[in-house]
């Protein structure tokens, strides 16, 4: 087991577990999981399909809600937030990446970063010199009015990640972010979360690739719905 | 309540990034936004078009009863539609028929309320000014007749009483028949001929404004007047007694006509406007009670004028009917389409509430596009609306009224429409699950 940091976690789930109604049969996707995550660790879930990944995700996402149990963010319980409350939550501390980039059709590069910020209320100016400044950042500093179509699925993802970090997240989810990327895009990805960890940022990476807890910090194996281990890599330190 | 500065102009900023990406997400379906407002634009322009329509004919139709006078009524003599078979008549030769000077006395001394009549008889042959002639009308009337009968007299003057008790052979034309008797020519001073007698021109009048309304609304029964529409020649009473006698004779291409008729046109004038209806009836029932047969018509331009006026609000119905289907089939096509848009955009607003999206973030954004197609199709109606009734204005001859509010309220109710018909589709859209939403291919 890991030794317990003395910070605070930015993340804690306590007991949670999530059922879905198949039918007339009730699934257990999730039963009984703790966790705690601390600023700046760089996680990879890991586990076949079908193991509660996907779930895990929604909830760590707070797309959805744990059906038992306790989930803090930042300190926060977020399991029984309003609607509303979460969609607040979901745009100030989280920043999601997605298998399939999720890019906003009819904008251009700079409009898709700066939609976080839109729904936070960040003045026009101030939101265009952020989402100007991340572009750069990934590289993508001479496409920023390209649309999403004329741009390769590499430099899709990375206006994706751009985009999570245009409201400066407590933690950064990333859901299978180099599976439709060829080895060389998925590097590029990869260094640029390696980078990110590296200047603090907390990033949970979910993926059922087993070469990246080689990347990671700290790796959880998911299992029938429960965590099967949890292992921090030697010499590393949230 | 004060309301924080930043507040303010951080909703007119959501507003303005809203319009921007409705604008942006319609433009990227350019021929399906069109198609969709397709329906807004013909519902509005057809409204705003029918309505000119509408404004004006009641308009032409209201200003051409009230010329008649709306205190007036006005008798006429016309031919029995039996006249010619009974007996008495025929023997003679002479048809006798229509009003008399007893009737007018009865009307002046039974119904209250009446001011004035102005009696008028007619006497129908060619009228001469050197070699050009036309067969019409000669009315002999009293010199009060442009005064009750809202005639304008343009050029002269009307004859006076002294030239009616001293029985002068003067003339007033009115101007359609100065204009074919005298094209190149001042009429005034010239003289003009009927049969055997000279008269001379005082003064031209405007043409009767009932002639050709009166023509097209009973043909059954045409009025001993004028079927030469608005050509006339106006003189006093006693000259055209003087001149044609009781019995009028006419000789048509071979065939000889004479009649006998003391009055051809009577109008009488009530001195009280609410008055003018049960006077009406009391006139009536006076000349039911002197002819057996019906050798008279009646006008009471009051009468024609409310129906005028219940036609339009009879037409006004049938408009709003057509306007609210239209537009009901325009938000039926808008909320169609903005229901597939929903469908097609599953995606898009999982990310959107991914990202911090709120529920109503999503209903403002979804209705906001809703509204800018249903209001681009007004703004497109309303330029049409506009430019048709010009057109028809142009090319057809017929007046077009466009009152202010008529574009205002039709662009107003294309706006309504978008936001009725763009709230399901909204709600569906916020109502999604983001989880799902975010799945969907």
């Amino acid at each position: 087991m890991i030794s317990p940091p003395t910070c605070e976690p930015v993340i804690e789930l306590r007991g949670v577990e999530k059922h879905y109604l198949m039918g007339d049969t009730l699934v257990k996707a999730l039963h009984g999981v703790d966790l705690k995550i601390f600023p700046g660790d760089y996680i990879s879930i890991l586990g076949p399909s079908g193991c509660g990944k996907s779930t895990m995700l929604n909830i760590l996402g707070c797309l959805d809600q744990p059906s038992i149990g306790q989930y803090f963010l930042d300190g926060l319980d977020v399991s029984k937030l309003s609607d509303d409350d979460l969609s607040q939550v979901r745009g100030k501390k989280l920043g999601f990446i997605f298998q399939s980039y999720n890019l906003i059709q009819q904008l251009t590069v700079v409009e898709n970063i700066e939609v976080p910020l839109y729904y936070q209320g960040v003045s026009e100016k101030e939101s265009r010199e952020i989402a100007v400044d991340l572009a750069t950042r990934v590289g993508l500093g001479k496409r920023l009015d390209h649309r999403p179509t004329e741009l390769s699925g590499g430099q899709q993802q990375r206006v994706a990640i751009a985009r999570a970090l245009s409201n400066d997240p407590s933690v950064i989810l990333a859901d299978e972010a180099t599976g439709n990327l060829d080895s060389k895009s998925g590097g590029d990805i990869l260094e640029i979360f390696d980078r990110l960890n590296a200047e603090g940022k907390t990033l949970i990476l979910i993926t059922h690739d087993e070469g990246m807890s080689q990347r990671t910090s700290r790796t959880i194996r998911l299992k029938d719905g429960e965590i099967a281990s949890d292992k921090r890599r030697e010499g590393t330190v949230p | 309540m004060i309301r924080h500065p930043l507040l303010h102009e951080f909703s007119l900023f959501r507003l303005k990034r809203s319009v921007l990406l409705g604008i942006k997400s319609l433009w990227m379906h350019k021929l399906r936004s069109l198609l969709t407002a397709m329906g807004i634009v013909f519902g509005v322009c057809s409204v705003i078009a029918m309505l000119a329509i509408g404004e004006g004919a009641s308009y032409e139709a209201q200003q051409q009863i009230k010329e008649l006078g709306s205190q007036n009524v006005i008798l006429r003599s016309v031919k029995a539609t039996d006249a010619t078979t009974a007996g008495e008549q025929e023997r003679s030769l002479i048809l006798e028929y229509g009003l008399t000077y007893r009737d007018i006395s009865q009307i002046q001394a039974t119904v209250p309320g009446v001011l004035v009549t102005i009696p008028a008889r007619e006497v129908k042959d060619f009228i001469w000014n050197e070699s050009r002639s036309i067969d019409s009308s000669t009315l002999g009337t009293v010199p009060w007749f442009p005064e009750m009968r809202n005639r304008a007299v343009l050029r002269g003057r009307f004859f006076t009483e002294v030239e009616m008790s001293s029985r002068a052979p003067v003339c007033v034309l009115s101007q359609s028949l100065a204009r074919h008797l005298f094209p190149l020519s001042e009429p005034i001073g010239d003289t003009v001929r009927i049969q055997s007698s000279y008269f001379r021109v005082i003064g031209v009048i405007q043409d009767d404004p009932a002639a050709a309304s009166s023509e097209t609304e009973d043909k059954n029964r045409r009025s001993a007047a004028t079927p030469g529409a608005a050509m006339e020649m106006l003189i006093p009473i006693s000259t055209l007694e003087d001149h044609f006698g009781e019995v009028l004779f006419k000789y048509r291409s071979g065939s000889f006509e004479a009649e006998k008729v003391e009055l051809h046109e009577v109008t009488v004038r009530i001195d009280e406007p609410d008055q003018v209806m049960p006077a009406a009836q009391a006139i009536r029932h006076i000349l039911e009670r002197n002819h057996k047969k019906v050798d008279y018509e009646m006008i009471v331009p009051l009468d024609l004028l409310r129906r005028a006026e219940r036609t339009k609000q009879i037409f006004n119905i049938v408009l709003g009917s057509i306007a609210a289907i239209s537009l009901l089939v325009g938000g039926i096509g808008i909320m169609n389409i903005m229901l597939a848009t929903v469908t097609e955009r599953t995606r898009e607003i999982g990310i959107r509430r991914a990202l911090g999206a709120k529920k109503k973030d999503i209903v403002v954004q979804f209705l906001i596009e809703t509204v800018m197609l249903s209001g681009a199709g007004g703004l497109i109606g309303v330029a049409l609306g506009l430019a048709i009734p010009l057109v028809i204005t142009h090319f057809a001859e017929m007046v077009t009224i466009i009152e202010f509010w008529a574009p205002a309220l039709a662009f107003s109710i294309s706006v309504v429409t978008g936001v009725l018909f763009g709230i399901y589709p909204a709600f569906r859209a916020a109502g999604m699950n983001p989880v799902e939403a975010l799945r969907h291919e």
